[in-house]
């Protein structure tokens, strides 16, 4: 293909690897050790500053998790599959909880429904801030880095002070949770929600309403209702685009049937719609963490784990919940030595949740042993990265940035 | 109540005109935050967080609770907890005889806290912190005598304890930690986990 390269005339730029194909047209390798794209790499070919033909390179992070997940326990995996997004750690791995809970016939409780749709949301709220803080300071706005990360960290904060780790929360096991929520938790939750309200405002002041933000989303990277719903495009990215598709709308999973809120959908298809569908989310996770809360607070603390576990539970056990025993921790299930030795009984099972970035499936299948016979995991960043092939040809190479970052790419998550 | 879909749009222009108006407003919050800043940094070695009880930090293995079961070990997903046979005197038996007990690794360890939770007579504990080092990877794995002790916590010997406390104008907002309510409740604390695993070992023994 790079039949005459001219090293001499072609600059050399960090992160960057540049062929030249013919005249004036060039083959620009970007990543894998990109300036925040994390492991992957876009192979563009450029003529001129125009972008002719794009490439997504994945699999630099690829960790076989599917086939390690065939040779560990049932609960083993739990935490494995955690580390696809540790940054969204209670979205990722509930379906495959609940693919095991309908294997096992088993149905969380009311009070667990709502404390694993809490963290979920949580998570969701965390992850949108990580990703507009990547996509700021990939056009340059590094104030919009800092304060989404800073704002992050209230949400984390929420996240350790309910589950005991600030990322890998490890909270959903089959049949129930693995923390109630501390005393002062949901005093602590609404003046989060709060200050994050006002907060949104400011973001749209200083990044998203910025005429210089502006210029550069606006009309950049416009993904059509047809071509978003072609390429199996997934979550806020399709909600931008005008679809109305959300797992948590079509197929109501924990405590989102009994929550109220809002699926916002954007028209516009642009990165500007992108960065704004985000912003409009986090607006209703803050909705949907009030609502958990103030259930959580009418009702009473018991219910956090399906009684077929808790039937047999020893005195210590309760003890430990309430806080008698005061070297360890309070309001904390503790689990079954069963778990160590779950058999899951034969069947096949799939579950989906709304992730952050999109929808998240598992398909799990059982042959009744102590480990999986097999699990499949389609993640949401995989089938976005698709997109970038179809919708990046014709902008500059400018507009590469804008475009990648609005899509909220996580290559862990893709690579699996 | 199911979910509602919401149709929005991009913002449209100001009637300002956007460039003008979006241009003051962006100064505006910039101007705001430079004259009051949140900082939230912690100068970690002089600073560091005091974090809550219940925060998955280093384990401890109380041995005379252990009923040498091997539920942690069996579940632990990084494989960082083993059974070591390790000869002890049994009390109610009055001889020596051997016997398993956990010892971690940490290398492997990956805080899920599956062995605390699973244990059946909560022998295994969290302490709420997690900042150490070793100098080599031959001490990260400990043995039995190692694991029983509370691991020193060297930042809080020299560092200002910290926390962050909720707020709805800032955010986190970080105070020093309350030191007088502490120094109460922490010593009372420390004392009643040294006391507590062995008042309550003469009363298994006396009961089994």
């Amino acid at each position: 293909m790079a039949s005459n390269i001219s090293s001499g005339s072609v600059p050399h730029l960090p992160g960057m690897e540049v062929t030249e194909l013919s005249k004036n047209t060039y083959e620009v390798y970007i990543g894998p050790a990109h300036p925040g794209s994390g492991h992957m790499r876009i192979i563009v070919e450029v003529d001129g500053d125009v972008m002719v033909r794009v490439d997504p390179d994945i699999g630099f992070v690829h960790r076989t998790m599917e086939k390690l997940a065939e040779g560990r326990d049932w609960i083993k995996n739990i935490p494995l599959f955690e580390r696809m997004a540790i940054l969204d750690a209670c979205n990722i791995t509930l379906p495959y909880v609940e693919a095991v809970e309908r294997l096992l016939g088993t149905e969380p409780p009311d009070r667990a429904r709502y404390l694993r749709t809490l963290l979920c949301e949580i998570n969701r709220i965390a992850s949108h801030l990580y990703g507009m803080g990547i996509f700021g300071v990939f056009l340059g706005h590094s104030t919009l880095y800092m304060w989404a990360f800073g704002d992050r960290e209230v949400f984390i904060d929420l996240a350790e002070q309910m589950t005991g780790a600030r990322l890998t929360h490890s909270y959903p096991v089959f049949g129930g949770v693995r923390r109630d929520i501390p005393d002062d938790f949901p005093e602590n939750a609404r003046k989060a929600t709060k200050y994050m309200r006002n907060r949104l405002n400011e973001y749209a002041k200083i990044f998203l309403n910025n005429p210089n933000i502006r210029s550069r989303l606006e009309n950049v990277g416009i993904m059509s209702k047809n071509l978003a719903t072609e390429l199996g495009i997934v979550g806020p990215n399709l909600r931008a685009s005008g679809v109305r598709y959300d797992v948590r709308l079509n197929e109501p999973y924990e405590a989102y049937g009994d929550v109220e809120f809002e699926i916002p959908v954007f028209e516009e298809g642009d990165s500007l719609a992108r960065a704004w569908a985000r912003v409009e989310e986090i607006r209703q996770s803050l909705n949907i963490i009030e609502q958990a809360v103030d259930w959580l607070e009418k009702h009473p603390r018991e219910n956090f784990m399906h009684e077929k576990f808790w039937k047999t539970a020893p005195k210590l056990y309760k003890d430990v919940f309430s806080g008698q025993i005061d070297y360890a921790g309070k309001y904390r299930v503790k689990l079954m030595p069963l778990f160590a030795s779950l058999k899951v009984p034969p069947g096949k099972a799939f579950a989906r949740v709304e992730a952050g970035r999109g929808e998240m499936v598992y398909y799990v299948e059982s042959d009744g042993e102590d480990v999986p016979y097999r699990v499949r995991v389609v993640s949401p960043s995989f089938r976005n990265v698709i997109a970038f092939k179809y919708l990046m040809p014709g902008h500059r190479l400018m507009d590469l940035p804008a475009i990648y970052g609005s899509f909220d790419y996580f290559p862990p998550e893709w690579d699996r | 109540m199911p979910a509602k879909v919401a149709l929005k749009r991009n913002p449209k222009k100001n009637p300002l005109g956007r460039v003008f108006s979006g241009n003051i407003g962006a100064l505006a919050v910039g101007l705001k935050y430079f004259f009051d800043p949140n900082r939230i940094t912690l100068l970690y070695p002089h600073e560091y967080i005091k974090l809550r009880q219940g925060y998955r930090g280093y384990i401890i293995l109380i041995q005379e609770k252990c009923i040498s079961c091997s539920s942690c070990a069996r579940i632990c997903p990084a494989r960082a907890m083993k059974m070591l046979s390790v000869k002890v005197f049994d009390k109610r038996l009055k001889k020596e005889m051997v016997k398993k007990f956990p010892v971690i690794n940490y290398n492997r360890c990956i805080f899920c806290g599956y062995c605390v939770d699973v244990c059946p007579t909560e022998a295994l504990y969290h302490v709420p912190y997690h900042d150490l080092v070793y100098m080599n990877m031959q001490d990260m794995i400990l043995s039995l005598e190692d694991f029983q002790k509370e691991p020193e916590d060297v930042t809080a010997k020299e560092g200002l304890p910290i926390k962050y406390i909720f707020d709805e104008k800032k955010g986190l907002v970080k105070v020093k930690y309350e030191e007088e309510k502490k120094e109460v409740v922490q010593p009372q604390q420390s004392q009643q986990q040294k006391e507590n695993p062995q008042s309550k070992q003469v009363d298994k023994g006396g009961v089994s």
